[in-house]
């Protein structure tokens, strides 16, 4: 168990910067999760707290001890690989052991560990099977056994549940954010999926570009973007975004005061964004932006209208389940001003003005 | 209907091809079970009336007693013979073990770790590979002579070693790229560099392994070029050359079609107990 601390840390492939001056602190005991983009440097970052790559600049610290010089396993770190890695020649045993044979432990003591780590995951059955004769959960479980069995300081986890289906992940993803609290062990888990984010992360940070946007709580990062990316980037149907320039020579009806929003920001450049639930939806002129029905996606409990403004660029809201629209329909879509957020012309969040609207 | 017909000319093009490889194996396979007089004959029988393996006690030295009482005499050229059997099991054998031993490690650094220049070595090793081994002959020889080399057992070992090692790296090279990404695992549990290539690498690999070991096998016991210019008609004569010697020296025919068979033998063998992982392994370009 370790509180993880990164200061400017920097890595270089060639002429590409990976990850840029980042500082990331990372509390005992917390599940934090590494969201972003492919390509944003977030696997790069975690390779760096493993060990597996050298920053090129900046500090890694475990409980304030600098370990950037120190090789993997003398960090005493585990590692879950994408699509849950093991050596495909060793059973199910061996390759959970595989990493206790340098601990100096005798026989007994890695049997029983084993044993231990297979039984918190519940594999004790499969631990004689190679990994070619488990499922893809299985095998998943096997990893999360060898992590495990080395009681480390932290967990890392590269995108475990990527190669597996829909179902399976959502029964993994709880059984991983159990275990993570039962052992109150500091979890770094990656991952591109923001719904994996949301749902398992204690803190999240967002990374784009080899930097950080945002790190906070699940409900920080969806309700307090600070940046357009995080805000694009999070959140299932994606938030709206409207520029400014678009909205002001709306003609002015009546409950068009969200749109002050906007014009009140003097810059031309400002973008207005809002959530799919906070879109009301008209059939009569509301104040709102005319669009054209587009699509209309069933979910069950709800569903996800998709218009297009009249400038082609689409529009999601969330409306009843009973919610009757065919394509080509004209719709007036109004945000509700007290959700609404916006963003300056390099995308970074705006001090939300005062409204009287809503 | 199509479906039908496909198998038919898949089957009868099958049927082609065996006959192709296995006609004329056949034929000397049972030649060498004849005796001098059925050889003779004409027509020649398809196949043995009584089957004997005299041939292959002769062509030890051997004599060998027909149920019929007449004595097949022992081979004049068994020495060589022997000779030649023996010089080859070295040769094969020592050039196996190199290979493999430079092999393994060069293939396996080409394929999963990055460093400069590599893929001008990359083409270095191609170069060798695509180098006819004739152009390669004579400065060989004049060098040998110079060096004491010519007619040594030790010359044709390093000689082979310049085709079997550049050959097999190259098809090793796609193999041990495709293994999984088992050394950041391997790193993380602890494994040095070394280690991580000896205890997960070759077992994980050892379809790999025994491939190569076949391909540096088979080359080094059916080299003949090379034998023919630096060896032949000295003691480092191998089996290849000597019975190819024979065909100058007027030997019984079913002592040839025996030697032969001698020299297919290994081959067979290796060929029929390691098919299973020659099919395990998928070779592919190590220029991606």
């Amino acid at each position: 168990m370790a509180r993880i601390d990164l200061e400017q840390l920097q890595k270089n492939f060639g002429e590409h910067t990976a990850v840029q001056g980042l500082d990331l602190m990372i509390e005992d005991g917390e599940l934090l999760v590494l969201l972003g983009p492919s390509g944003c440097g977030k696997t790069t970052t975690l390779n760096c707290i493993a060990g597996l790559e050298t920053p090129s600049s900046g500090r890694i610290l475990f409980d304030g001890e600098d370990v950037t010089a120190k090789p993997p396993h003398q960090r005493n770190i585990a590692m879950v690989f994408q699509s849950s890695l093991l050596y495909p020649h060793m059973t199910a045993r061996k390759n959970i052991g595989a990493s206790l044979a340098k601990q100096g432990l005798d026989e007994q003591a890695i049997a029983d560990r084993i044993a231990e780590a297979a039984a918190t995951v519940d594999i004790t059955d499969l631990l004689d099977k190679l990994p070619s004769q488990l499922s893809g959960g299985e095998r998943q479980r096997v990893a999360t056994a060898k992590a495990i069995v080395r009681q480390p300081r932290a967990f890392l986890l590269d995108e475990p549940l990527a190669a597996l289906d829909a179902a399976l992940r959502l029964t993994l993803r709880s059984e991983l954010v159990n275990l993570q609290k039962r052992l109150a062990t500091t979890m770094v888990f990656v991952t591109h999926d923001q719904v994996e984010a949301m749902t398992m992360g204690d803190r999240i940070a967002v990374m784009n570009d080899g930097r950080l946007e945002q790190i906070g709580s699940p409900d920080e990062i969806y309700n307090h973007p600070t940046t357009l990316f995080v805000a694009s980037f999070v959140g299932s149907p994606p938030m709206n975004f409207v520029a400014a320039r678009d909205i002001v020579d709306l003609p002015d009806t009546d409950g068009g005061a969200w749109r002050n929003l906007a014009s009140r920001e003097n810059g031309m450049g400002v973008t207005l964004g809002v959530r799919p639930q906070h879109l009301r939806i008209s059939a009569e002129p509301n104040g709102g932006m005319p669009t054209t029905v587009f699509a209309l996606e069933h979910l069950g409990r709800e569903s996800v209208l998709i218009m297009e403004d009249d400038r082609k660029k689409k529009l999601r809201a969330l409306v009843e389940p009973g919610f009757k629209a065919r394509v080509g329909d004209r719709l007036f879509a109004l945000p509700d001003p007290k959700h609404c957020l916006l963003f300056d012309e390099n995308g970074n969040a705006m001090a939300k003005p005062a409204t009287d609207g809503g | 209907m199509t479906g039908d017909k496909a198998t038919v000319w898949s089957r009868l093009a099958l049927l082609v091809v065996l006959l192709w490889t296995l006609l004329p194996i056949y034929w000397f396979l049972k030649n060498a079970f004849l005796t001098p007089d059925e050889i003779a004959r004409f027509p020649p029988p398809l196949y043995p009336l009584e089957p004997t393996p005299a041939a292959f006690f002769n062509i030890f030295g051997i004599d060998y007693t027909l149920v019929d009482g007449t004595v097949r005499r022992g081979s004049g050229q068994a020495n060589q013979i022997i000779r030649g059997l023996i010089n080859s099991a070295i040769v094969s054998a020592v050039v196996t073990a190199v290979t493999l031993l430079v092999v393994l490690p060069l293939a396996y650094v080409f394929a999963r770790l990055d460093f400069a220049h590599k893929n001008k070595l990359l083409f270095a090793i191609l170069l060798a590979v695509a180098l006819p081994p004739v152009s390669t002959l004579i400065p060989f020889y004049a060098m040998y002579i110079q060096l004491g080399l010519a007619g040594t057992l030790t010359g044709l070992i390093i000689v082979t070693l310049t085709i079997t090692i550049p050959f097999v790296t190259w098809m090793l090279i796609g193999f041990f790229r495709n293994l999984p990404p088992v050394e950041r695992l391997a790193l993380i549990d602890g494994f040095s560099r070394f280690e991580t290539f000896r205890k997960i690498i070759l077992p994980l690999g050892k379809s790999g392994v025994a491939v190569a070991a076949v391909i540096a096998f088979l080359f080094a016991w059916n080299e003949y070029t090379y034998a023919l210019v630096l060896v032949n008609g000295t003691t480092a004569n191998t089996l290849p050359t000597a019975i190819s010697g024979f065909l100058f020296q007027h030997p019984e025919p079913s002592h040839l079609a025996a030697s032969l068979a001698l020299t297919i033998l290994p081959p067979a063998l290796v060929a029929f107990f390691l098919q299973r992982h020659i099919a395990d392994m998928n070779l592919v370009d190590p220029v991606r």
